[in-house]
């Protein structure tokens, strides 16, 4: 037999790691992961910079947008990462909780894999142990009345505690929830919308300080006046939205005219000025004191306006003129001879265009019924600015879980120490191979308390072997035991006034574990198909 | 090489035993790297490509495809896979294996002196007869089975992926979806269209919170928040052109020599469009859904008439919707006079039009219950999770399909493979020619299946397939015992078991084209007795002078 002569079956320069390899990848790259965001959590959290390829610097605590910077070349890493996004859309919270938890989890496995017992067993174990866990949080979780103003807020404190704006809590969790409240629609038929996206815009303004920060029950636009002859301040104004151009345009067929004599010539030009007269005219008609436009506006249009008292703004977004016809009640009309007097927006109650700094602001505040707000955010720099815009979100967005669901878990690694507790107890009535991986994943979960203590210096053995006895005397009444982040010490979070959102909690066990299980499944990997050079 | 020169081929030539040698290490190459992926208790495959995307996935037929397979032979195996998946949708695995194990037994048999024409009509023979026995005594009328089985059928076919532990739940959908898609074509024959439900992946959540939609659901928003985002009793307009202003076509211009007739162009161009959203509108249409795009201008026309207006939805999804909706799309609204008007009874019902937040998207959702549309949105931790998942569905998906279509089903768990492998040993005594090495070996090949599902559950592959082989021994010699030819592997507690009453089914059909795709390759590959690779052609180098 000539075996001699090597047979290429798969391209020569393909990576490919079996079994042993593939899972040891996995657990070093998943583990370096979260080595990188394992200080980001808790009160006592670093600060991390990173710089961007485009030499733009980036300084922050939140978990996604630091590891959206990093540039992993592990595919396993990857995925990690994408956790975070992934909890960040739907929670806006949590999102280094959930890559640390998803590591801790996956490497509490790896002895598993060592002692070569099946991954079937451990992923089988692992979700079991998450069904469980999710009644546990269920279990232990406490209604929260919304109209208590005073705890709710509570709720936001403890987010942002961790935070680079923690020094400013109370007003940035004033902010957060009023920013909420005024976006918060029930509608008729029970379905509650919040649209923070849309609805909530932050405005950032350098420059002033950070107590300055402010929710506006309206909307904040960055521009002037078109015409400085305008009125900069008006009361109730009437609002025409538009989003046309008040300018003479050209159609879109491509048309040509043959002048033959001078009188077209001028004829020609007239027709564009009385078209743009007539368009205005149509506005002047309804007596506006306030007209926005998506599009440009020509001098001339201007100074008819100007000549009638009435203010313009051109050049608006999309997003923005959108919430001003919530907030003010106005149609956006695209043709002007369609416009009638339902379309005027009168809702709102005070137009000033104000200086902050060195540039002009539209302010369009004091509505009836606001249903969108501006959040007016200052600060040193830029930098500052972006953090607390990050850290704002992420607070509206506990804001939002509490309002959705208004359930709340003990924080402080409270929950986590319970829930390890609960399940480390049950794990004794878990019959065969998976009694040990259930057990593991039990332990794995302390890890949250374990770095809250570390992150804060405190002597982590003994803390966290205290508050494991804690809870295991008596687990119905001790459950809100956790640590203090800031002193290291072992205090109740009740009298804390530490609590986090039942949604988010329930979103990190739920993403990292089933993150985990997917990682325990690959026994394999290839680097793929090449584009063919 | 001598023939080389003799020939004069620019290139390489490998002929005989050599080129069988190494078509065979080629293909047994590529079946290893799909083998630990087969069964309730196989492993995944991680694959990254060139710009670093990651794969997870454990269906054999995506696994190949990532893979960047050179060999010629190993590519027949690709190609093999890629036809399960087009004709059953499932099973892409075990097509592999079977093919790759059957080509090595061949290769031993020609090393033996035999020549290869009588191993394939034995091999044919083999197939033929296999195909016979499933028929005959190995598969199931569903009728005869209790109302759950094609539950059991989808639980099987998604046991072995990503979703393997929620496929209680998961199985439920996916019967749940394709008896929603039933439909009956005019022969009156019933078919189950896979394309008319509807994946859509959404981050976050667990798995288990992925949901059926009883309708469809289409991954666009409204095209202005002022439009409502829920309209009961919808009145759907299918439309694929553009609601903008109108513009001539490329290339025709118009020259005016009034001045004023510039201008009346201009409206006209705006009334154009005006007036045909007017049509829609007057018909009764309160959804309108296009394909292309709507003018920012003509937005307000239907914020006021409370109408919901869907920029950019996808051609197929519309023409779905249409169809379940009992609406049509229209491409133009000119009709045969020339003039323009929009019918009423093209308008599609449904019962409510909904757009609804599902992580950070939106999605507007068609409700309908009694229509012939479904959709499924899965949750999960991430996109590569998501993307398994979306595969385990739709494979599950076809299985299901497949058995309501051919309403016959056989034991899973390496059942099937271990009754033909007895009887096929029994059939290769009765030939009194060389064709019985080739027949005993073709039985003897069908045992990978059930020992490979051994070996990844950790079993002792041994012990079981011989357990397993005399179940199935005394099936076919006790006609008493007939009930043993549905044994098949427990792979959770190592033991063999009647598979029917376990609920681990398949479709027959998925199972004939296995071992028919597999004979096939086998033996095309089999057939082979020289390789003659050419040299790449030199390419002419250009000197950068442009000469």
């Amino acid at each position: 037999m000539n075996m001699n002569t090597p047979v290429f079956v798969l391209n020569t320069n393909a990576k490919r790691e079996n079994q042993k390899e593939a899972q040891q990848g996995i657990f070093l790259a998943v583990k370096a992961v979260a080595s990188i965001i394992k200080t980001c959590l808790g009160p006592k959290a670093m600060l991390k910079m990173i710089l961007d390829p485009m030499g733009t610097t980036v300084v922050t605590n939140d978990g996604n947008a630091i590891l959206r910077e990093i540039d992993v070349t592990h595919p396993a890493a990857k995925s990690i990462i994408e956790l975070s996004r992934a909890q960040d859309e739907n929670v806006g919270d949590g999102t280094t909780t959930v890559v640390i938890l998803a590591a801790e989890v996956l490497s509490s496995s790896e002895i598993f894999i060592e002692k070569k017992i099946h991954p079937h067993y451990i992923i089988k174990a692992f979700r079991m142990a998450l069904d469980d866990a999710i009644q546990v949080v269920d279990q232990y979780s406490i209604k929260v009345d919304l109209k208590n103003r005073v705890e709710v807020l509570n709720v936001i404190q403890s987010s942002i505690g961790t935070k680079f704006i923690s020094k400013w809590g109370d007003l940035m969790c004033n902010l957060a929830l009023d920013a909420v409240q005024t976006v918060h629609i029930q509608e008729a038929d029970g379905r509650t919308e919040i649209d923070l996206k849309r609805y909530a815009r932050i405005e950032k303004i350098p420059g002033g300080d950070i107590t300055d920060c402010r929710v506006i029950k309206g909307v904040i636009l960055n521009k002037d006046v078109t015409h400085p002859k305008m009125r900069r301040m008006i009361k109730n104004p009437r609002i025409i939205l538009l989003d046309c151009a008040l300018e003479y345009k050209k159609g879109e067929s491509d048309t040509m005219v043959d002048i033959t004599n001078e009188d077209d010539f001028t004829q020609l030009l007239k027709i564009e000025e009385e078209y743009v007269q007539r368009i205005c005219n149509d506005i002047i008609k309804l007596k506006p004191d306030l007209v926005l436009t998506e599009k440009g506006v020509s001098d001339l249009a201007q100074h008819f306006f100007v000549k009638k008292g009435i203010t313009c703004l051109r050049r608006l977004k999309k997003t923005d003129n959108n919430r001003i016809a919530r907030i003010s009640g106005a149609t956006i009309v695209s043709r002007t001879d369609e416009l009638q007097e339902s379309d005027v927006g009168t809702e709102c109650g005070l137009y000033e265009v104000r200086k902050i700094g060195d540039e002009y602001f539209s302010f369009l505040e004091e509505c009836k019924n606001p249903k969108a707000c501006t959040v007016l955010i200052r600060g040193a720099s830029k930098d500052i600015l972006n953090e607390i815009e990050r850290n704002l979100t992420d607070a509206m967005n506990v804001a939002r879980n509490i309002v959705l669901d208004p359930r709340l878990v003990p924080g402080g690694g409270a929950i986590e120490m319970a829930i390890s507790q609960a399940l480390s107890e049950k794990s004794k009535s878990v019959e065969g191979l998976y009694q040990l991986p259930y057990r593991a994943l039990a332990q794995s979960l302390e890890i949250i308390p374990k770095i809250l203590a570390q992150n804060c210096g405190a002597n982590t053995i003994k803390v966290l072997t205290e508050l494991r006895a804690k809870h295991a005397t008596n687990p119905q009444e001790n459950y809100t035991y956790g640590i203090d982040g800031d002193k290291g010490t072992i205090v109740d979070m009740k009298q804390l006034g530490i609590w986090d959102a039942h949604a988010v909690k329930v979103q990190t066990l739920k993403t990292a574990i089933e993150s985990s299980v997917s990682m325990l499944r690959v026994d394999l990997i290839a680097s793929a198909q090449s584009k063919k050079q | 090489m001598s023939s080389n020169k003799v020939l004069n081929i620019d290139g390489e030539r490998i002929s005989g035993q050599d080129v069988r040698n190494q078509n065979v290490t080629a293909v047994a190459a590529i079946s290893n790297i799909v083998k630990t992926s087969l069964g309730p208790i196989g492993l995944d495959k991680m694959l990254v490509d060139n710009i670093g995307d990651v794969t997870i996935t454990n269906d054999g037929a995506t696994i190949l495809k990532l893979l960047e397979v050179e060999h010629p032979a190993a590519k027949v195996l690709v190609q093999l896979a890629d036809l399960q998946d087009q004709e059953v949708g499932d099973g892409t695995t075990s097509v592999v294996i079977l093919a790759a194990e059957l080509l090595k037994r061949a290769n031993e048999l020609v090393q033996r002196k035999i020549h290869p024409t009588v191993i394939i009509s034995g091999y044919r023979i083999a197939c033929t007869e296999a195909i016979k026995y499933i028929n005959d005594c190995l598969s199931v009328k569903v009728e005869t089975l209790p109302k759950d089985y094609i539950i059991n059928i989808a639980r099987t076919s998604m046991s072995s992926k990503i979703i393997g532990d929620d496929s209680e739940f998961f199985s439920k959908m996916v019967v749940e979806a394709m008896n929603r898609v039933k439909t009956i074509d005019y022969k009156g024959d019933v078919k189950y269209p896979i394309n008319a439900v509807n994946i859509l992946k959404a981050h976050g959540k667990s798995a288990k919170e992925s949901v059926l939609v009883e309708g469809y659901a289409l991954n666009c928003t409204v095209a202005s928040e002022g439009m409502p985002k829920k309209i009961t009793n919808a009145k759907i307009a299918f439309l694929d052109f553009n609601l903008q202003k109108t513009k001539m076509k490329l290339g025709q211009k118009v020259v005016v020599t009034n001045v004023n007739d510039l201008e009346a162009i201009r409206d006209r161009e705006n009334d154009i469009v005006k007036e045909r959203i007017q049509l829609i509108l007057a018909s009764g249409a309160n959804v309108i859904l296009t394909t292309k795009g709507i003018d920012d201008l003509c937005l307000k026309y239907f914020v006021e008439a409370g109408a919901m207006a869907v920029r950019r939805c996808k051609k197929e999804d519309l023409k779905r919707i249409a169809k379940a909706c009992g609406g049509s799309v229209h491409v133009t609204l000119s009709n045969l006079e020339g003039e323009e008007s929009f019918d009423p009874t093209t308008l599609g019902t449904c019962e409510e039009v909904v757009q609804e937040r599902i992580a950070d998207d939106e999605l507007i959702l068609v409700k309908n219950s009694n229509k012939k549309s479904a959709s499924i949105i899965l949750r999960g931790a991430g996109s590569v999770m998501l993307d398994e998942m979306e595969r385990s569905i739709h494979d599950s998906l076809c299985i299901v399909k497949r058995t309501l279509e051919s309403g016959s089903i056989v034991p899973g768990g390496g059942a099937v493979e271990s009754g033909l492998s007895i009887y096929l040993d029994n059939f290769a005594a009765t030939m009194g020619s060389r064709k019985q090495l080739a027949i005993s070996e073709f039985a003897e090949s069908l045992l990978i299946i059930p020992k490979q599902l051994a070996v990844n559950a950790a079993l002792d592959a041994t012990d079981l397939v011989a357990k397993l082989r005399s179940y199935h021994h005394v099936a076919q010699t006790d006609q008493t015992k007939k009930s043993y030819s549905y044994s098949g592997l427990d792979l959770y507690n190592g033991k063999v078991k009647n598979n029917i009453e376990a609920g681990v089914l398949e479709p027959s059909i998925a199972k004939i084209k296995c071992i028919k795709f597999a004979t096939e390759a086998a033996i095309t590959i089999l057939r082979i007795d020289d390789m003659i690779t050419l040299n790449p052609k030199e390419q002419q180098q250009d000197d950068g002078h442009g000469h």
